[in-house]
């Protein structure tokens, strides 16, 4: 019988280990190119390769107005199952849902 | 009076070094010239008068010495006879003449001097330049100080200048310095009255001048000091000047030539290092002087001159014609400085005898009895170098000698005596006090007999004490530290000592008190280290150089210190195991039992064909055993064996790990991996906590009537449809006594209004209920066993019934409540009769609504509520049907 350490070990010894608590939660994950994603974690793997489930998608997109002054505006996109490639993962944050 | 009619009746305010202090000479002077008493200045107390204005001095006026004295002069050892007075002095001639106005213009108040310390400063000058005056002992009544002069003044000065610098030009630097100085007064009179001083100073005879020289010593001139100045005089000629001159020139030199001026402590070396460089010009130039000096008055006035000439500034040059009466000060000028020097408690008694305006007799009276001393001394008085070339070589060698020994204590003294001056006697009396109270305090002299001493300058302490009246504790001590203080302080008072010497006798006596004090303390400290006062929770510990008192504290904790700590913390892990990632992990423990079980499983070796194939059987047993393992793996990180802590605000840790999503996707797969027992502790676990799990917490009916939360609601699917089927499937197969017991402990243990008002809550009981009706019906149970059944559910029925009420979710037209009527159909059917006509009543309204609302519905939906409905009434061996007839 493996004592609790052991289970603490076993659970947490990379850091890939930490986004594994947070399978199957949701989980915001921003991407570069200005995205944002959140949604229930489904899987993961040494890459970052995410899939999610119910995501909702945040992009900015920066647009110049007439007068030169800077907007920013924000695209908003449901996906019900999504595909992240991992290269463009930039952060993985659990959140508590809400 | 003087030049810039100062306040005559104002006390010498400056005291520090730097230019601050000419004014303060000056006005010093100034006063006894007002006031005419000579002696007055004995009754004035430094203390009394001084007004601080020593703090406020500006020491970075200093800048310009260079500019005064020809720059650089610390770097070139001799001053040249060439300095260009004029010139340097031109450069500020506008300043000093507009100051002068000023001056004029204002009767300072005494406290203006500080901006206005510059410009006395020069005017003070003129003392020194006694040169003229002695020369021409006639001359002095006329060049007394006429304030009217000034007037004058400022519109002259480049007349004068002009005049001055021809001089200058005519007889090269040493005899113009000469002239200069003598030409200086010309600044305030006329041509002619120059003209004829010069001529004047021509004819004098030697005999004047030299009484006339030692007139002017003032009274305290000891014979030290003036074979100082004789002693520098020889050493000129011999070229033995040893000190450096950087000192010389620092910026204590304005001040030097200061008569008044207390921290020109450096300015009898000055000269003494100076005049090497002038005086042996003055020499040379003696015999090709136009005005042809008789020698012997030459060699009295250059001591005199050149101490002027080195340090004065150009512009003293300029004063120096102004106040030809001041010449006489300057004779005295030297001495004070020095005596400052030996007597730091200043010079309050040195300027008595520089009146400004002073008639020439007075001044000699004053100086008479200076002149006894040094005819006293074995060698003659010696005022030029020539005199001492004169003397037999034993006598001068010896004077040499001697001189060179003071010019060396005195260089040591300066260079002392720098900071001198910045302190009053006050001062550091008040230093002295504070330093010693803090002894006092980092000592503590708490061993001494008596514990108030050191409380003695509290004077609040004092009038605490009073006020106490406390008895004295020792009674051989003779007064209280109240008294002594006060009896110090009020005898100083009334001791008619004066204001002034009342502060520095109690001081006094102070200090010694403490010092007395402090060696007590010193001595009985080593005693005791640590002091603990009756009543204190701590102890006061005590430091000293060897064992410094330690600010930190940190004890180590010995093994069984951290034996107890250790075992004190295990329970706080437990409870952590309730935080949201402790409970993650767990479940990601589960899961990777979980994975590891189920591909164990699929390993599963095919059942041995025959018993004597033992190498199937072998490797059934393994797997057999590593089952085992991994389920007790599996069981240990499901936490469902820690105790329960009903009064714990943490959750049960299984109950934790129920509330994630995941955890209960993974009752389904666990339930396939554990043992009937295992199954029944985790139902059992479920039901104990059913009050308190988040499907019923938080799917508690909204008292307006809204539903429950998204997630709460999404909770509740999910445990519905992953927790409860695996229950399900047990209790299905439990045997009685186990569904008496867990019915027992729900009724017993369960907050019942709010698990019965939730689905989640309502559903478990009807599974147990149901349960037991179909083991009544299906099992045929024993009595006695049944009895017990009956027992539990009287005490529930009768905690349930007055909840009834409330079980229903919403309102009548949602239609979700098929579950409420299934709970009350499997309460119903085991209820006896008196039972189920208490439950009618409960229900009947809701019963009679459901049914008048499912009249409106379309056939279909009607038909499913009623149908609901009629499960319960069937339960209970109605029928809808029958209300509706």
């Amino acid at each position: 019988m493996a004592d609790s350490g052991d289970v603490d070990a076993a659970a947490v010894s990379e850091p890939l280990d930490l986004v594994r608590l947070s399978l199957d939660e949701i989980v915001f994950v921003k991407l570069r190119g200005d995205r944002e994603l959140k949604g229930r974690l489904h899987a993961y793997d040494s890459h970052c390769n995410l899939v999610l489930g119910d995501v909702e998608e945040t992009i900015y997109v920066v647009e110049d107005d007439d007068d030169e002054e800077e907007t920013v505006r924000t695209l908003k996109k449901q996906s019900e199952m999504l595909f992240v490639r991992g290269d463009s993962v930039v952060l993985i944050s659990p959140q508590a849902a809400s | 009076m003087s030049f810039f009619g100062f306040d005559s009746s104002r006390g010498h305010p400056a005291h520090g070094p730097g230019f601050g202090t000419a004014p303060d000479a000056f006005a010093s002077i100034s006063q006894h010239r007002g006031t005419g008493q000579v002696d007055d200045d004995e009754g004035i107390d430094f203390d009394d008068t001084y007004d601080g204005l020593g703090d406020q001095l500006e020491e970075a006026d200093d800048d310009f010495n260079d500019d005064t004295f020809g720059g650089g002069e610390s770097k070139n050892e001799p001053v040249g006879k060439d300095f260009d007075f004029f010139g340097s002095t031109s450069k500020v001639t506008g300043a000093i003449n507009e100051e002068a106005v000023r001056y004029n213009r204002q009767q300072p108040p005494p406290k203006t001097t500080v901006a206005h310390s510059s410009p006395p400063k020069q005017d003070s000058k003129p003392y020194r330049t006694g040169y003229e005056a002695y020369k021409n002992p006639s001359y002095i009544p006329e060049l007394q100080v006429d304030p009217g002069l000034w007037g004058t003044g400022p519109a002259k000065p480049a007349n004068d200048y002009g005049f001055q610098q021809s001089q200058q030009g005519e007889y090269g630097s040493g005899p113009s310095q000469q002239r200069s100085s003598g030409a200086a007064p010309k600044i305030m009179m006329s041509l002619e009255e120059v003209e004829a001083a010069m001529r004047a100073q021509a004819k004098k005879p030697t005999p004047i001048s030299e009484p006339q020289q030692q007139t002017q010593a003032p009274p305290q001139f000891s014979i030290p000091q003036m074979q100082q100045q004789l002693p520098a005089i020889t050493r000129d000629t011999h070229q033995q000047v040893t000190t450096p001159y950087s000192h010389a020139m620092a910026p204590q030199n304005m001040n030097a030539q200061h008569p008044a001026a207390p921290p020109d402590f450096g300015s009898g070396q000055i000269r003494i290092q100076q005049r090497p460089s002038q005086q042996p010009s003055h020499h040379k130039h003696r015999s090709s002087q136009i005005l042809q000096n008789e020698p012997p008055t030459r060699a009295n006035s250059t001591p005199q001159i050149a101490p002027n000439l080195q340090a004065t500034a150009p512009q003293q040059i300029l004063q120096r014609g102004q106040n030809m009466p001041h010449q006489a000060p300057d004779a005295q000028e030297s001495p004070r400085p020095r005596q400052i020097l030996q007597n730091p408690n200043r010079h309050s008694a040195q300027f008595g005898p520089r009146t400004d305006g002073a008639p020439p007799s007075a001044q000699i009276q004053q100086r008479g009895p200076v002149a006894v001393p040094n005819g006293t001394n074995p060698t003659p008085v010696i005022y030029h170098p020539s005199q001492i070339m004169n003397l037999p070589e034993e006598e001068r060698r010896l004077y040499l000698e001697e001189e060179a020994k003071r010019a060396k204590r005195n260089h040591k003294i300066f260079l002392l005596s720098k900071g001198n001056g910045l302190m009053t006697p006050q001062d550091k009396n008040f230093i002295t006090r504070i330093q010693l109270q803090q002894l006092m305090t980092a000592t503590g002299n708490v061993n001494e007999p008596d514990p108030d001493a050191s409380l003695s300058e509290d004077f609040y302490y004092q009038v605490y004490n009073q006020i106490e009246n406390r008895p004295r504790q020792n009674p051989q001590q003779p007064l209280s530290n109240f008294a002594q203080t006060y009896l110090f302080r009020t005898g100083g008072r009334q001791g008619g000592m004066g204001r002034r010497y009342r502060g520095g006798d109690s001081h006094m006596q102070r200090m010694e008190q403490q010092v007395q004090r402090a060696v007590e303390a010193a001595k009985a400290k080593p005693k005791n280290k640590q002091l603990v006062i009756e009543g204190s929770l701590g102890k006061i510990s005590f430091s000293n150089a060897k064992t410094p008192k330690p600010l930190l504290n940190i004890r180590r904790h010995d093994s069984s210190d951290f034996a107890s700590r250790s075992s004190g913390k295990k329970p706080q892990v437990a409870l952590s195991t309730t935080d949201r990632k402790a409970i993650l992990k767990n479940i990601e423990a589960v899961y990777s039992t979980l994975m590891k079980m189920e591909d164990h499983d699929r390993r599963q070796p095919p059942p041995p064909t025959n018993e004597s194939d033992t190498l199937s059987i072998q490797a059934a047993a393994e797997w057999q055993q590593t089952w085992k393992d991994l389920n007790e793996k599996l069981w240990t990180d499901l936490k469902v064996n820690e105790p329960i802590m009903p009064e714990s605000a943490s959750l049960h840790p299984f109950i934790a790990f129920l509330s994630y999503p995941k955890g209960k996707k993974a009752i389904p797969r666990i339930f396939n991996h554990i043992d009937e027992n295992q199954r029944l502790t985790i139902l059992t676990l479920v039901l104990i906590h059913l009050d308190i799990i988040d499907v019923v917490r938080l799917a508690q009916p909204q008292p307006h009537g809204s539903q429950p939360s998204l997630m709460a609601r999404e909770q509740v699917d999910l445990f519905l449809q992953t927790v409860m089927p695996s229950l399900f499937s047990y209790v299905t197969e439990a045997p009685l006594v186990v569904v008496i017991g867990m019915l027992g402990l729900a009724t017993e243990r369960l907050n019942m209004s709010a698990v019965a008002r939730t689905r989640v809550g309502l559903e478990m009981l009807t599974m147990v209920l149901s349960r037991a009706a179909i083991i009544r019906a299906v099992e045929a149970p024993e009595d006695e066993i049944w009895n017990q059944w009956l027992a539990v559910y009287n005490s529930f029925f009768d905690t349930i019934e007055p909840l009834l009420g409330e079980i229903f979710p919403a309102s009548v037209n949602a239609g979700q409540d098929q579950y409420v009527w299934q709970f009350l159909a499997a309460t119903g059917s085991g209820a006896n009769p008196e039972q189920q006509q208490r439950l009618v009543l409960a229900v009947k309204d809701r019963v009679m609504e459901t049914l008048q609302q499912s009249k409106t519905l379309p056939p279909e939906m009607a038909s499913q509520r009623r149908g609901n409905v009629n499960l319960f009434m069937q339960a209970i061996g109605l029928d809808v049907d029958l209300l509706d007839g």
